[in-house]
């Protein structure tokens, strides 16, 4: 998130007036900000709240909710397994995308930063996945690794003098492939932001660093590594509260007969469980309380944010 | 001698372009190939004998359910009328008007935000850039629920008046309203005009870059729009094509002869925003740039 308040003092202030001149002066302003607000305030604010009663109750849609006090988060925290094998996924398949999408979007803005026709069309060309329609894409993903001797991942491997992999159905092999997928779909996104943020940093400083002698690395290093502290932070952060949305890779690539997850819930994380647990069993309580858990996380993500960026301020 | 060294490191990074480009063009060779190409092994890179039966069979006949012969894309659902070009009209016709009234409504409330003296402006802008964090999924069970109860299950306003809020648009707008000197705004006011006459005829003109920027976003964003519309679309006619695009895939999820419909499906609902991203590709990056550079 980013996080930049308005730091100008109040602009468009005429002289000196009662305060109730002002507000009459402001009635024109309110009226502007109505339809956002109360869009704002009907279908984000109000379902928020309405989020966190309902998930301190047993609720199905149907029957009026039923308050239930903490048993939804102390059933969903300490006793729920599905939930524990959501979470552990998720924490996996987080750190492995967002690791993985952070270094090769800087390794690809490092080399394709320039406006020269090459760098041009190879931005272009890694961009383009965030751009397609992630359920055409998935759908492409699925069929590239379907398990039968056509599937294209399979017949490269039998080039190679290898077995066929039943890659879809295989417990193992989801959450690479979910990354795999993940890497391929973001590194476009996080290369954007990190062109503009090397395209900002003043050229004397490398100068200076030529001039002191620094090679290659060490102006990479000393030089443009500390330059794109607050880019890549937030790269992250954006990276890793998406990661955490994930939904439509799990859903249409994994999905198994009964369930959302995939194969032993091998790529079931907190949105699929949310899906799965408010969509298709519907238990809208318990739902509320996974996406409460999942706003708490990336509520803590921000925070942790927040306090990096100041702290990176100060320095 | 250095050029030459620059390029021999880059050289993996030219591969991995190439092999980004592997999925689109299998997608797109796939659209084009015969049902008996399709499961060959090896296959083929190339269509042998390129068709356009993934859109449409000539020789299926409803009356006859073979397993060889696959009704083409634009053959299926006989109950909804216009079939795929229904969808993809129910995804033009969302995406549009999310569009032009998010920005219109987010616009007002960033000129009020900026140009105007509100008391407690500061609070409102912080909420709204608080809001920004929430994960939008959270709010997923009750909107639902108040969809479902103004029952709009179903229906366009179902799909439209919910989305209709982004506060990251107000946060964008607003930052790039701040770069517009307030003395235009001032002038305005001592020539007369009213504000939402400023708004409009003054302001709304200078925004167009961040406008575009905008649009192209929710456009995007709107086209591929997944999780929500599967929860409140019920009947095939009103889905839009992510949705259509899932469901055709469940339904043959187990008939590779499917597979050249679901990839033809595929490129029809890539190949627009594709199209759309290549033509305001400046305004596109530019507004990731402009919304990431500020952290």
């Amino acid at each position: 998130m980013t996080a930049v308040l308005i730091d100008k003092p109040p602009t468009a202030r005429p002289a000196p007036a009662g305060k109730r001149a002002r507000w009459r002066r402001a009635v024109p302003g309110y009226v502007m900000l109505l339809p956002f607000a109360g869009l704002f305030v009907g279908f984000l604010v109000w379902p928020l709240l309405n989020a966190l009663y309902f998930a301190f109750t047993d609720f199905n849609g149907v029957r009026p909710p039923s308050w239930v006090g903490l048993e939804n988060f102390g059933r969903l925290w300490f006793e729920d397994q599905r939930f524990r094998t959501a979470l552990v996924n998720s924490v996996i398949y987080v750190a492995c995308t967002v690791t993985l999408t952070t270094a090769a979007a800087l390794a690809l803005a490092l080399a394709f930063r320039g406006t020269s026709w090459r760098d041009r069309v190879m931005r272009t060309i890694f961009f383009l996945p965030s751009v397609t329609s992630t359920i055409a894409v998935m759908l492409i993903w699925r069929w590239i690794f379907s398990g039968e001797r056509f599937g294209l991942a399979n017949t490269v491997l039998a080039r190679f003098g290898a077995d066929p992999v039943s890659w879809l159905s295989t417990p193992r092999w989801t959450i690479p492939l979910l990354v795999l997928m993940a890497v391929w779909g973001g590194c476009g996104y996080g290369m954007v932001i990190f062109v503009s943020g090397l395209n900002a940093i003043p050229e004397e400083l490398y100068e200076a660093g030529r001039l002191d002698g620094a090679n290659a690395w060490q102006q990479f290093r000393y030089l443009t590594l500390p330059q794109l502290k607050p880019v890549t932070t937030y790269v992250v952060i954006t990276g890793l509260i998406g990661a955490f949305q994930v939904f439509e890779a799990v859903y249409i690539v994994f999905r198994a007969v009964s369930s959302v997850g995939g194969v032993q819930d091998s790529g079931l994380m907190l949105v699929p469980y949310l899906y799965d647990m408010g969509f298709t069993k519907f238990q809208l309580g318990y739902a509320s309380a996974i996406a409460w858990t999942l706003f708490l996380i990336i509520f803590v993500i921000s925070m942790i944010q927040l306090r990096v960026t100041r702290a990176l301020r100060e320095l | 001698m250095t050029r030459l060294r620059g390029e021999l490191i880059r050289l993996p990074l030219y591969l991995a372009g190439l092999t980004m480009l592997v999925p689109f063009y299998w997608m797109a060779s796939a659209a084009f190939k015969p049902v008996p190409e399709l499961t060959r092994n090896p296959p083929s890179f190339v269509p042998g004998d390129p068709t356009l039966d993934a859109f449409y069979e000539p020789d299926w006949d409803p009356a006859v359910r073979a397993d060889q012969v696959v009704a083409g894309l634009f053959q299926r659902y006989p109950d909804v009328p216009g079939g795929f070009l229904r969808f993809m009209g129910n995804s033009l016709f969302v995406a549009a008007t999310i569009t032009v009234l998010s920005l219109l409504i987010a616009a007002l409330a960033a000129y009020a935000l900026t140009k105007m003296d509100l008391p407690g402006r500061r609070v409102i802008f912080v909420v709204v850039v608080a809001s920004m964090m929430i994960p939008w999924q959270v709010t997923l069970v009750p909107n639902y629920l108040i969809v479902r109860n103004l029952e709009w299950l179903n229906s366009y306003p179902g799909y439209i008046v919910p989305a209709l809020a982004k506060a990251f648009v107000v946060f964008f707008l607003v930052q790039y309203m701040r770069s517009i000197p307030d003395d235009l705004v001032h002038a305005a006011r001592v020539d007369g005009a009213g504000e939402f006459r400023i708004w409009w005829r003054v302001i709304m003109p200078l925004m167009r870059p961040a406008l575009a920027a905008m649009a192209i976003f929710v456009v995007l964003a709107e086209w591929n729009n997944f999780l929500w519309p599967l929860i409140i679309v019920q009947d095939d006619t009103m889905a839009n094509v992510p949705v259509a695009l899932s469901r055709l895939n469940a339904s043959n999820a187990f008939n590779p002869h499917n597979m050249a419909v679901i990839m033809a499906a595929s490129l029809l609902t890539s190949l627009p925003t594709v199209i759309v991203f290549l033509a305001f590709q400046k305004h596109f990056t530019r507004g990731i740039a402009l919304s990431g550079i500020k952290g």
